[in-house]
């Protein structure tokens, strides 16, 4: 739930509750005090003709004054009862529904003879008052509920948005692309705080990714000598007369060891080159003739394998690039194809619609999600030859530089990787 | 013929002395820029091998002051990068080649040869081996004055292997010579084998000895 929403959903439910509670009890409240107007006055009527009924002197007259006023009648009655109050519905003649009226009955005598009388008082204008008044009322606390939450919301739209703002910066923000984050300063201290904090927390995730970055590269670069030192100190080693055959095995073994331990530093370096950016050079390069060119570079290897590769590709595409980098993603993808294959296997290459794929025959369950990470080898290699499990890695980072799509997909027994330019 | 390596390294530049010494060269060290400028200044070599990475100053400057001088030396620039840009550097100020660290001693004696009989033996780009003569212009191996045919990497191949004659080679020098950029790609050399024996094949067949040996598994020697 976003945060402006919890807010104000607290608010809406204090306010329906009132909303809800209120109106009833306003409608009761005026409905009980507007009876007890009527009562009263139908008593004080009551009242009056009783303190009146001397200057009626017979019955003749009762009756005649009786008829004058429609909302009183008259009717004999045997025995004197006390006053009561109530609520009555009547037939409206005009209208033809019922009327709510409220009565008081009561007793008087007049020449000796009881009679029994009833006041009537029509509760129509009271239901009609009642009614607006408890519309207007409920009017008012809409608008005024209504009012509150949209202030309330303005408000903490407003209070927020650093918040929202800072939010949305770090989302977009790239380790490897910039030092700074451009966090604007606010008018709210606990807000600017915290960009301080931010801000000091991504300066020192950039300083160490900076030394990490600077910590491989020189590494990978000061192998290289002690590399090529051992490396010629073989070559001499070699040369030396009378080895015996364990000698010069161990030796091969040796070179083979330094060799794997070159090629590593290599693809260190390398991987250190393309996240320092050491690949500027944009050129516009024909995918479909520079993977042709690495097919054919690989075939004699593959033939060695009886492993088949065939390459189809539609109308040349043209991509903006830096030649070498494409050259070692593609040369990956397909010495992999090669590598992780089965003797009699096949290597597919397609380019289709600016999708480079690569299918290949191989181990027969799919590959885990890993396979993309550094140094997560699947097997200790294949008689195809041994990767340095650094190789998808290179392709990954290659790709998220170009910001191409890589996939990978096992389907009808085929390893699938696929990039989308 | 009289060599200059300039390098900083003290055990790769023992290294390579041995190792060219084999070859009869006079070799000559600088491990710096200052004691490497002298020597240019006032000898001059067949071939100078050129650090790039110097601890007072850079490789490359050297090139330029030898160019400057109008100095014919040939010149291949080693560094440790692998970097298209510094090749492409090194070569337009006029480095006759360019070697990355690191390298196979063979694969250095093989440029050092190439350079120093691109410049001393024009018109006359002939290697003679007994019965194998190998026409670098043409590139064209005959064996008794007979033309064979061979296929690139074959003539590649014997050539490597003339270049380093009486030397081991190992599998993965030659491997890496032949393949060039796929070596990046591949790591296995088996394919070598195949072209190993049809070379020799297709001496023999010719009329030669068999001077191609192999050595325990652990590579090739050309014996004449």
């Amino acid at each position: 739930m976003k945060l402006l929403n919890k807010t104000i959903r607290s608010y809406l439910v204090y306010s329906f509750i009132i909303l809800l509670v209120t109106v009833p009890l306003f409608y009761f409240v005026v409905r009980s005090v507007l009876l007890r107007a009527t009562d009263h006055s139908l008593k004080t009527q009551l009242a009056d003709i009783r303190s009146n009924l001397s200057s009626i002197h017979s019955q003749d007259e009762l009756i005649t004054w009786s008829r004058l006023d429609k909302d009183i009648s008259l009717a004999p009655a045997t025995r004197a009862f006390r006053d009561h109050i109530y609520t009555t519905y009547r037939q409206n003649r005009r209208r033809g529904d019922q009327d709510p009226y409220r009565e008081i009955s009561g007793v008087i005598e007049v020449e000796g003879n009881l009679y029994e009388i009833i006041i009537r008082s029509s509760l129509v204008e009271n239901e009609d008052l009642l009614g607006s008044i408890v519309l207007v009322q409920t009017i008012l606390l809409v608008l005024l509920m209504a009012g509150i939450l949209w202030i309330n919301q303005k408000i903490s739209k407003n209070i927020w948005k650093p918040f929202y703002n800072t939010l949305n910066k770090i989302q977009k923000y790239e380790l490897n692309k910039s030092a700074n984050i451009d966090l604007p300063a606010s008018t709210i201290n606990e807000f600017n705080e915290l960009n301080k904090a931010l801000r000091n927390l991504f300066n020192r995730n950039y300083e160490i990714y900076l030394q990490q970055k600077e910590f491989t590269e020189n590494a990978a670069h000061e192998m290289q000598t002690p590399l090529a030192i051992f490396q010629s100190k073989l070559d001499l080693l070699m040369q030396t007369q009378s080895l015996t055959e364990d000698q010069a095995e161990l030796i091969h073994d040796l070179e083979s060891t330094n060799r794997r331990l070159i090629r590593l530093n290599k693809s260190l370096l390398l991987l250190a080159k393309i996240e320092n950016g050491q690949f500027p050079v944009n050129e516009e390069v024909n995918i479909a003739q520079l993977t042709q060119k690495i097919i054919d570079q690989s075939k004699f290897h593959a033939d060695q394998y009886s492993i088949s590769i065939k390459s189809g590709s539609e109308d040349p595409s043209i991509i903006k690039a830096n030649s070498s980098m494409l050259e070692i993603m593609v040369g990956n993808l397909v010495s992999n194809a090669v590598r992780h294959n089965r003797r009699g296997g096949q290597v597919q290459v397609d380019i289709h619609q600016n999708t480079l794929r690569i299918s290949n025959t191989g181990v027969e369950s799919p590959l885990p999600d890993k396979v993309f990470d550094r140094f997560h080898k699947l097997s200790n290699g294949t008689e195809m030859g041994e990767g340095t499990g650094l190789g998808l890695a290179i392709v990954s980072k290659i790709c998220s530089i170009y910001h191409y799509t890589l996939g990978y997909r096992y389907e009808n027994k085929q390893h699938a990787f696929t990039v989308a330019f | 013929m009289k060599i200059l390596i300039v390098e900083d390294e003290k055990e790769l530049l023992k290294s390579m002395v041995a190792y060219l010494k084999g070859e009869n060269y006079v070799c000559e060290a600088a491990s710096d820029y200052k004691t490497a400028r002298q020597k240019i200044e006032t000898y001059n070599y067949d071939c100078i091998l050129l650090d790039v990475t110097l601890p007072d100053g850079n490789g490359l400057g050297l090139l330029r002051e030898l160019k400057q001088e109008k100095k014919t030396d040939g010149v291949i620039v080693i560094s440790a990068k692998n970097s298209i840009q510094d090749r492409i550097k090194g070569l337009n100020l006029g480095a006759d080649d360019y070697l990355t660290k690191p390298f196979h001693l063979s694969e250095l004696n093989a440029r050092i040869s190439a350079v120093i009989r691109r410049r001393h033996f024009q018109g006359h780009k002939i290697l003679v081996f007994n019965e194998i003569t190998i026409d670098l212009a043409a590139k064209v191996v005959s064996v008794n004055n007979k033309a064979i045919d061979l296929t690139r990497k074959e003539y590649d191949l014997l050539l490597y292997l003339a270049y380093n004659k009486n030397r081991v080679i190992s599998k993965n020098a030659i491997a890496e010579h032949l393949s060039g950029d796929e070596a990046e790609i591949f790591d296995n050399f088996d394919f070598i084998y195949t072209h190993m024996k049809n070379l020799k094949k297709k001496l023999q067949q010719a009329g030669s000895k068999e001077y191609i040996r192999s050595i325990y598994g652990m590579g090739y020697k050309f014996d004449v």
